[in-house]
């Protein structure tokens, strides 16, 4: 297989801790949102890591933050979009068709 | 906080995928196996060990049998209610929203069920053995109703199931007659629940992705 008939990988998911993010995201059903502090424990991150790499991913479109209210507490509201999804598809795909022609 | 420098290699990015994964499934449940083992010991031991008193297989009074039925089956419930809100912490959607009105039906169901059966026990027109059936029959077909939902919202054929064979148990208690419908109740019953749970179990060591 020539070089340029590999796939790339998406560099927004291809970081160690942006990787581990878009997981845990995904392991929950379409639809859902998970508060930040539990996703935060799903990960093991600091507050501020993970902020990071969530606006990181934001910024892509693969995550959608929503701000709301409940009894009066401000919660954080995070959520794998349609899109982010997809591309955390394209990316695993594109992983085992590198393994493969590496002949890993 | 910076980016990672070191760049991964297809591999250990995999490996990294398994491990949250593996995370993921053990946080969020892989299954209902967990709360499904813990009704069958209810309903196994519970309805067991009624049979064997009221058949005078073992000599224990009829309210130490009922005392322990009750006891199995509010720790079943609240195993299941603690293990459910332990899962769903922080997560919020349809999952959530399902899961609530699934839980509030057992609820409603239950208390329905329960109005019914004593207001006819009440009436002191049936014998106690007749009361027995109607209890066991009831009860059984709320189970085996409450399953068939539960196979309906989560799409989950094997729930489903349990769901028919409990409708099938109610049915079958009440035919048989007292006092072998809490044989069914333990056997059919308990026994549906083990089954499933152990279904459940072996397709998570299997690996499924967590839902």
């Amino acid at each position: 297989m020539s070089e340029d008939a590999l796939p790339q990988l998406d560099p927004v998911i291809h970081a160690q801790a942006r990787l581990r993010v878009t997981v845990a995201l995904a392991g929950l059903r379409a639809d859902d949102q998970i508060t930040f502090p539990r996703l935060q424990q799903l990960l093991d991150m600091t507050p501020g890591n993970l902020s990071t790499h969530l606006r990181k991913l934001e910024d892509a479109e693969y995550v959608e933050i929503e701000k709301a209210y409940e009894h009066r507490t401000p919660v954080t509201l995070v959520r794998l979009t349609t899109r982010g999804r997809a591309a955390f598809e394209t990316y695993t795909k594109a992983l085992h068709q590198l393994l493969d022609a590496t002949g890993g | 906080m910076d980016d990672d420098p070191a760049p991964m290699s297809a591999e250990e990015s995999l490996n990294l995928i398994a491990q949250q994964h593996r995370r993921m499934r053990r946080e969020l449940g892989g299954g209902p196996a967990r709360m499904l083992a813990a009704w069958a010991l209810a309903w196994l031991l519970g309805w067991g060990l009624t049979y064997l008193s009221v058949t005078d297989v073992v000599a224990i009074p009829g309210w130490v049998a009922g005392v322990v039925v009750a006891v199995f089956f509010v720790l079943a419930m609240a195993y299941t209610t603690y293990s459910s809100i332990r899962i769903g912490r922080g997560i919020r959607g349809p999952s959530r929203t399902v899961g609530a009105m699934y839980g509030y039906g057992w609820a409603l169901g239950s208390i329905g069920l329960m109005v019914i059966d004593i207001r006819i026990t009440n009436f002191n027109a049936l014998s106690s053995d007749q009361v027995s059936l109607l209890w066991s029959g009831t009860w059984l077909l709320l189970t085996g109703v409450m399953y068939l939902a539960g196979g309906m919202v989560w799409q989950d054929k094997l729930m489903y199931g349990l769901g028919g064979w409990m409708i099938v148990s109610s049915a079958a208690s009440v035919l048989v007659g007292f006092p072998a419908n809490f044989l069914v109740l333990a056997l059919c019953g308990g026994g549906g629940f083990l089954l499933a749970s152990i279904v459940y179990f072996l397709r998570e060591r299997g690996g499924k992705p967590a839902r």
